[in-house]
């Protein structure tokens, strides 16, 4: 009954929150979603078109595309709780 | 000429007045206003003129309304929107909200929303950036001081990037706060304020005043703003050097008497008002003024609303002109229905519209009582205030009529707003005397200029129209309207005039 996440992590190039908040998904999702995910990292610097079409103002921003609800998480993903709960992570 | 290169060309009719040239070039400038006071209008018109008049691309940030929205508004001003983001001209950095929820955890800046404006700015090459409004950032994130750094920070990367940018603040309440959230403390030394007030009449008014352009020169006073179905109009207040510059020169008003009466005519691109009771000669005069400007190939606007245009043409005929020839013709534009029906600005807009095309050089407005009918007090003065401002930037000469509801006695022009405006003043008014009326005829106020004080009498006939025969001699009480031959010792026609001045000084005419 494996859901697969799609998952979009926007970054602006190498700044700490980015550095961060990758550090921070990869762990949760290697935790909870047992590698049951595709992530992709966007540097907005380079692809500023993707974010366009996302929305997206404030980075870091991890987008939960699927499953639905589409959901943005927004900051370094430091509190663990907040982002589990942003995807709908909280069974346990 | 240094101080144009330091400005662009707003595209706002009347702005680059107030500001002495435009917008602060390569700089960014705030733009506060309270709902509905016209930032959203102000910063699509700076865009779409600089690139349909100016040739400079611009970005369109929006938080408010989505580009679909907006390229849906400006086209109600006729503007293709569209068609101008299909050519790469126009680019649209879409912030507007979505549905999706949001989540805040730990730290974060706004790198995308920067980004995607510096690729907007490349993509269409853009000179120009609009930003509308920079406010609704403080409502979408929890962490203000972010946003207030995020916001310090565009400001720079524009300055960077050689762009002239607005962005538009929201402003709660119209009070002393410049806008919510002090945005201006930290993202511009250039503030201009709208405001849009409530007036008496539950009616909204809307003015722009330049608050502060560090280093440049700038009006400092409130202009009135209109927007119509051509877009956002400023109306200046006339400059007293355009005056003096139009003021230089007299024109004919068409009655040699009158003419002699004002030492030579009235100034060009000057405003005069005709004021006097039903009957009284007051069109007949305008269509001298008409007819003068007609026989010099100047080409006019004659406003009308009691007569039809074919009633106006016979009554020009009776007195032997041809003014069905100049309407033919295309000299003479006659505008006879009610504006019952078009809003104030519209109707501006429709008369602005006429002069700019025809290149119209004089304007006969009979009567401007009938407008003041129509709107309530402040509107017609903002009315009144707007077409006077327009007309004199345009060096148009203007001969408006006011319609006094006595026949006989003192009259006030002062209620009808319209004497501060007027740079001279034609009175005319029927005087019993000895069993009969005459006609009278008066220059009040002649700005700038010479103007004989005598109480002249007149005739209107078939041959000449507007006849003036003279000075009324020896007569007292003319200006009440029942005059009096004076036979005592002593009060003569000085004393008579003396009186009449008094009475004037004391604002009762």
């Amino acid at each position: 009954m494996a859901t697969k996440y799609i998952l979009k992590l926007y970054v602006t190039n190498k700044t700490a929150s980015s550095v961060k908040a990758i550090e921070n998904v990869k762990d949760i999702l290697k935790n909870e979603l047992n590698n049951l995910y595709d992530l992709e990292v966007i540097d907005v610097l380079k692809n500023p078109q993707l974010a366009e079409e996302d929305k997206i103002l404030a980075t870091p921003a991890l987008v939960k595309a699927l499953p639905p609800p589409v959901r943005k998480i927004i900051g370094d993903l430091s509190d663990r709780e907040k982002v589990l709960l942003g995807l709908d992570l909280t069974t346990k | 000429m240094a101080k144009k290169l330091l400005k662009v060309v707003s595209g706002i009719p009347g702005f680059d007045e107030i500001s002495h040239g435009g917008i602060p070039k390569g700089r960014t400038t705030l733009i506060s206003g309270t709902t509905g006071s016209g930032k959203t209008v102000f910063s699509a018109q700076f865009l779409y003129k600089g690139i349909t008049e100016c040739g400079e691309n611009g970005v369109f940030v929006t938080f408010e309304e989505t580009p679909t929205d907006i390229i849906r508004n400006t086209k109600t001003f006729g503007w293709n929107t569209e068609k101008l983001v299909k050519e790469n001209k126009w680019a649209f950095v879409d912030a507007s909200p979505d549905e999706v929820d949001k989540v805040e955890t730990g730290q974060y800046d706004l790198g995308a929303f920067l980004a995607r404006i510096e690729h907007a700015i490349k993509k269409v090459k853009a000179k120009r950036v609009a930003i509308d409004s920079v406010s609704a950032l403080f409502t979408h994130y929890q962490d203000s001081g972010v946003i207030r750094r995020e916001l310090h920070k565009l400001a720079a990367n524009l300055k960077e990037s050689n762009v002239t940018c607005i962005m538009t603040a929201e402003r709660p309440v119209e009070d002393k706060q410049i806008s919510r959230y002090g945005v201006e403390e930290f993202v511009s030394d250039n503030v201009i304020l709208l405001h849009n007030r409530l007036n008496s009449h539950g009616e909204r008014e809307r003015t722009i005043e330049i608050l502060k352009f560090r280093g440049l020169s700038h009006d400092s006073e409130e202009a009135p703003l209109l927007v119509s179905v051509r877009g956002m109009n400023i109306y200046p207040r006339p400059r007293t050097e355009l005056r003096g510059k139009g003021f230089s020169q007299k024109i004919s008003i068409g009655i040699k008497g009158l003419d002699d009466m004002l030492y030579g005519g009235i100034y060009k691109s000057s405003t005069t008002l005709v004021t006097g009771a039903s009957g009284s000669g007051k069109t007949v005069t305008t269509l001298h003024f008409i007819m003068e400007g007609a026989k010099r190939g100047e080409k006019s606007l004659f406003i009308e609303f009691e007569e039809s245009p074919d009633q106006l043409c016979r009554n020009a005929a009776s007195f032997g002109w041809d003014l069905k020839k100049y309407v033919d013709n295309g000299i003479v534009e006659l505008l006879c229905h009610y504006p019952e029906d078009l809003r104030a600005e519209q109707y501006l807009q429709m008369i602005q519209d006429l002069v700019i095309a025809k290149k119209v050089k004089r304007v006969v407005f009979d009567s401007i009582s009938d407008i003041q009918r129509i709107y309530n007090e402040r509107k017609f003065r903002t009315f009144v205030i707007a077409l006077n401002a327009f007309l004199k930037s345009h060096n148009v000469t203007s001969v408006f009529t006011n319609t006094t509801s006595q026949i006989l006695g003192v009259t006030e022009i002062a209620e009808t707003h319209l004497s501060t405006i007027s740079d001279n003043i034609i009175i005319l008014k029927y005087v019993e005397l000895g069993g009969r009326m005459h006609r009278l005829i008066s220059a009040l106020k002649e700005r700038g200029s010479m103007h004989k004080r005598d109480l002249m009498e007149f005739e209107i006939t078939e041959e000449s129209g507007v006849d003036i025969i003279g000075p009324f001699k020896d007569v007292e009480n003319l200006m009440s309207g029942f005059a009096r031959r004076i036979r005592q010792m002593g009060l003569n026609k000085e004393e008579a005039e003396r009186d009449f001045i008094a009475e004037v000084a004391a604002g009762k005419i």
